[in-house]
């Protein structure tokens, strides 16, 4: 880490590290966005300001991936509390909303494994995505996604088993 | 990890990046804008900062020079001292009555009779 990398406000983060991590931190934050590449990016460059103001401070107790992660990860949902709210408020008061036009990235629907994926409960979902896509373990899995290693646990065996019988009736072979 | 995990595991990778490929934007771009999004903020704090001290200085300033006249009290040591008759707030529900602790007092307090009806 050179010194002049390193963030002001936040000493054990440097640009460097973070640009080595952009990518996997891009996929994680399209996928909290629906695989919509503009609120990706929008997140992403959130999570950025909140480093380099040091309103999300890393404490070097956990890896930086995992931080920015979990960053990336409460952005999301306050935004989309954020829409939630506005929507109701728009329900509530009858009046139109502008129709948004960004079309989401398809992420190869093609494939039964994605679909199955795409199938599971969210919960489940994410823990699939960090631990088998985003190399992270479950503990740090459990830790992004804000729920304990015990539970983090019950929902990667569950996810785990239910996308072996969905892909096991669609003709794929996954013996233990 | 057993083999059907690992086997998972890589079909899984392989999918998601193959959506994620060619989306991936810029890390340059993107954190020239969150820098500068970053400075505004710090202006915009500094500026808080700024007005939140200027408020607090002049309220005390404020404090410091205009003094009250008068400490407002509740209980007036003199009028307590120049008198021993005490009247009792009174309105239209409550008439006037007035106490001497000398007189009335030592009359309540050794009586053994009701003194003829409430006290106020």
């Amino acid at each position: 880490m050179r010194d002049s990398d390193v963030l002001d406000k936040n000493p054990h983060v440097s640009r460097s590290a973070l640009e080595a991590i952009h990518g996997q931190v891009f996929g994680w934050a399209l996928s909290r966005s629906h695989y919509d590449p503009v609120v990706a990016e929008d997140l992403m460059q959130q999570a950025y300001v909140e480093l380099l103001t040091g309103k999300a401070r890393f404490d070097n107790k956990s890896s930086l991936k995992t931080f920015v992660f979990s960053v990336v990860q409460n952005l999301a949902r306050s935004r989309y509390r954020r829409i939630a709210s506005r929507l109701r408020l728009v329900q509530a008061t009858g009046a139109g909303m502008a129709e948004d036009v960004v079309q989401p990235v398809e992420p190869d629907d093609s494939a039964a494994l994605w679909r199955a994926v795409q199938e599971l409960p969210r919960r489940q979902r994410d823990i699939v995505e960090l631990v088998f896509c985003r190399d992270m373990t479950i503990e740090e899995a459990a830790r992004v996604m804000g729920v304990t290693t015990g539970t983090g646990r019950v929902h990667y065996d569950r996810a785990k088993k239910a996308l072996k019988m969905k892909l096991t009736d669609n003709g794929a072979r996954f013996d233990d | 990890m057993t083999d059907s995990d690992t086997a998972l595991q890589d079909e899984l990778r392989e999918a998601q990046a193959r959506a994620e490929r060619d989306h991936v934007p810029d890390f340059e771009t993107i954190w020239t804008a969150a820098t500068a999004q970053a400075g505004i903020v710090r202006r915009r704090q500094r500026l808080f900062a700024g007005s939140a001290a200027a408020a607090a200085v002049v309220a005390i300033a404020f404090g410091l020079l205009v003094s009250p006249e008068e400490e407002w009290r509740y209980i007036d040591a003199d009028e307590l001292l120049e008198t021993t008759v005490w009247s009792a707030p009174s309105d239209s529900l409550l008439p006037d009555h007035q106490f001497d602790i000398y007189e009335d007092f030592p009359v309540l307090i050794e009586s053994t009779e009701t003194y003829g009806g409430p006290l106020l």
